[in-house]
């Protein structure tokens, strides 16, 4: 099957008032994704998302839903369905009227609604539930009511606006395979907006990595997660380290002097910053590791090594966060997975060996 | 004392309670009771009573005159009503639709007819409906469009306008807070399942605002049917409300007992008329409960 583009966006801008939310913004969707807007709040994910749904019109650029330019076609003339925040179920319907409100209004014949009902409720594991009103049922089932009555009209795309945000961390888990896999069953293309950078990296497909109207990072969630291209998107996925140190040389091979003159390797360095410049250096938690003094340590031209003294230990279950204090006067903190609870390896104040691949640290502007 | 307050909350409630009901007790229940008995009193010659017990007073009520008066009182009551939700409903609607800031100088604007006294204001209806020195006859005659005065003072036209133009905010207040408790993005649920304009109003706004609108509406419905001040300046005279007819019997007439058993009449029926609309408000509450 070709991949056919499911959405598309082109220089698309919107402008409430003076404020800019999106920033000449260029999207390509292909059918079948799983694709997530992911950003803080008022980055503008929100504002793409009713774009796409045709709540708002775009201040300029162009908008293609399944190879049809939208232009300023209102909502009800749109193929792409909505999962609402908080779901907004209608509190005077039942769980039916919910579910069967959008072919209701196609003029679908009733047989057919009734068919359809029943089908989308079991999608969503609610057969039964089709007397009730949405406020008898749990945030969990509300949801998949809201799920339902999207997706019975087969929509070309579901956009989601935060659907999991009400519910419980658990619920919240699960719902995150659930829909998953309810996507990869249904075969639609999912545009999914949220806050939340596991949610994000837990379902999708590609991710867009939004801040301030415009995309920072678009990619894989591996990519998004292991190669970051700026400081926002390093800072604002997971947990990382920032550490000053000013740009040696870029090629050959990069090279960043850490403060108190540490040199080391680095693989990549953001384009555009030149050799003796002040950068960032960026290194998740866990790519860092820890060697006693008397432990053997990799070496050579692509391993980094500090030396450090262990300042503080938290422990969080799976793991156990290592704060130490490195010898130049900048702090780390290392997530070190706990294999062996009965062992505890380290003291405070003890000395230590930090060290790291080079291929695990990236370099930004400041 | 603290302690025993601390200890006991029955008792704290009660003392919150006491100022109010104390006050209702003297100054409402006791008078309400007062009008019943009277109702079924003889009159005294120069008003008061006269402590011998009788039923003629509910009989007469239903004599032809003052039953015609009552229909046509309840006929202004239903035609006020139903202006006031045609006029206030959009208006209402309109008000929710504008940002914060605009909607409170709104409803203040809506507000500011209770500044002034509600004789005063139904004078000044007076003053532009008057068949040959109004306002707006006058007018209209010099610019020429009409040549005769139209018929705007002393009919129900304008006991219903005085009457809409009075209870017009009361019915607005209640439909604009149940339209501002509609969660917005309802309608965009059902825009985004395709629904027209129409449609979104039809089956989300409407039924959802209706609350407001049974609120509104009792609260326009029940002081018009018993209104006497608007039908006493405004009909002329000649157009009478029940409410008329019962201040005349206190004031005019000095047949206490029977301005007292048409008085409970009213609010007998207006009783019942609260009780439906409990009734219906409650029912739709267990049917989302159902």
């Amino acid at each position: 099957m070709p991949n056919t583009i499911a959405v598309e966006l082109r220089d698309v801008v919107k402008a409430f008032g003076s404020v800019v939310a999106v920033d000449n913004l260029s999207l390509s969707i292909p059918d079948g994704e799983f694709f997530s807007l992911l950003g803080p709040s008022g980055c503008g994910k929100t504002t793409t998302l009713r774009m796409i749904a045709g709540f708002e019109m775009p201040t300029s650029g162009e908008i293609d839903i399944a190879g049809e330019a939208q232009g300023y076609r209102p909502a009800h003339r749109r193929p792409v369905n909505t999962v609402f925040q908080h779901y907004a179920l209608f509190p005077h319907m039942t769980v039916y009227d919910n579910v069967a409100f959008g072919l209701h209004m196609q003029k679908v014949d009733k047989s057919a609604i009734a068919r359809r009902v029943a089908e989308s409720l079991d999608l969503v594991q609610l057969n039964g539930m089709d007397k009730r009103r949405p406020k008898q049922l749990s945030g969990g089932q509300q949801q998949r009511v809201a799920l339902a009555r999207a997706l019975i009209n087969r929509p070309k795309v579901l956009l989601l606006d935060e659907p999991l945000g009400a519910l419980d961390l658990k619920l919240r888990k699960e719902m995150q395979v659930e829909l998953k896999t309810l996507q990869q069953e249904v075969g639609i293309t999912f545009i999914y907006v949220t806050h939340d950078q596991e949610e994000a990296l837990t379902m999708s497909d590609r991710i867009a990595v939004m801040d301030q109207g415009r995309v920072q990072q678009l990619g894989v969630p591996e990519d998004i997660y292991e190669r970051p291209v700026s400081r926002f998107v390093a800072d604002f996925i997971g947990e990382t380290n920032f550490l000053h140190c000013m740009v040696m040389q870029t090629a050959p091979r990069g090279e960043v002097e850490l403060a108190g003159g540490i040199r080391v390797p680095v693989l990549w360095i953001r384009e555009g910053i030149s050799p003796g410049s002040q950068a960032l250096l960026s290194l998740r938690p866990e790519k860092i590791n820890l060697f006693e003094l008397s432990d053997t340590y990799p070496t050579g031209p692509d391993s980094a090594v500090v030396h450090g003294h262990v300042e503080r230990l938290v422990y969080v279950g799976t793991d156990t966060h290592h704060t130490i204090k490195l010898d130049n006067g900048a702090t780390v903190i290392a997530r070190v997975q706990n294999f062996h609870v009965e062992e505890e390896p380290w003291e405070i104040g003890e000395e230590v060996i930090v060290q790291w691949d080079a291929a695990h640290a990236r370099v930004f502007r400041e | 004392m603290e302690q025993t307050l601390r200890r006991n909350p029955a008792l704290r409630a009660w003392l919150l309670i006491a100022p109010a009901g104390l006050f209702l007790l003297i100054f409402f229940i006791l008078p309400l009771f007062i009008v019943i008995i009277y109702g079924f009193l003889e009159r005294g010659t120069y008003g008061g009573v006269v402590w011998q017990f009788t039923a003629e007073n509910f009989s007469r009520v239903f004599d032809s005159l003052y039953f015609s008066t009552f229909l046509r009182s309840l006929y202004i009551a239903v035609l006020t009503t139903l202006f006031c939700i045609l006029v206030g409903y959009p208006l209402a609607y309109f008000m929710t639709s504008r940002p914060p800031r605009q909607r409170n100088l709104l409803l203040l604007l809506l507000m500011i007819p209770f500044w002034t006294n509600f004789l005063i204001r139904t004078y000044a209806w007076l003053t532009l409906l008057r068949t040959n020195t109004g306002l707006i006859n006058v007018t209209l005659m010099n610019l020429g469009i009409i040549k005769e005065p139209l018929p705007l003072f002393g009919n129900d036209f304008a006991i219903v306008l005085g009457l809409v133009y009075g209870w017009l905010p009361v019915a607005v207040l209640p439909m604009y807070a149940s339209l501002d408790r509609l969660d917005r993005s309802l309608v965009e649920a059902a825009r985004d399942l395709y629904a027209s304009g129409g449609q979104v109003f039809r089956r989300v706004i409407w039924p959802l605002s209706l609350p407001g609108v049974v609120a509104g509406s009792m609260l326009v419905f029940i002081p018009s049917l018993g209104a006497f001040v608007t039908p006493a300046i405004l009909g002329g005279g000649k157009s009478l409300m029940i409410g008329n007819v019962i201040s005349n019997q206190f004031l005019a007439a000095h047949d206490w007992p029977f301005g007292s058993a048409l008085s409970t009449l009213m609010m007998v029926i207006m009783l019942f008329a609260t009780l439906l609309y409990f009734r219906s408000t409650a029912l739709k509450a267990k049917e989302e409960r159902a």
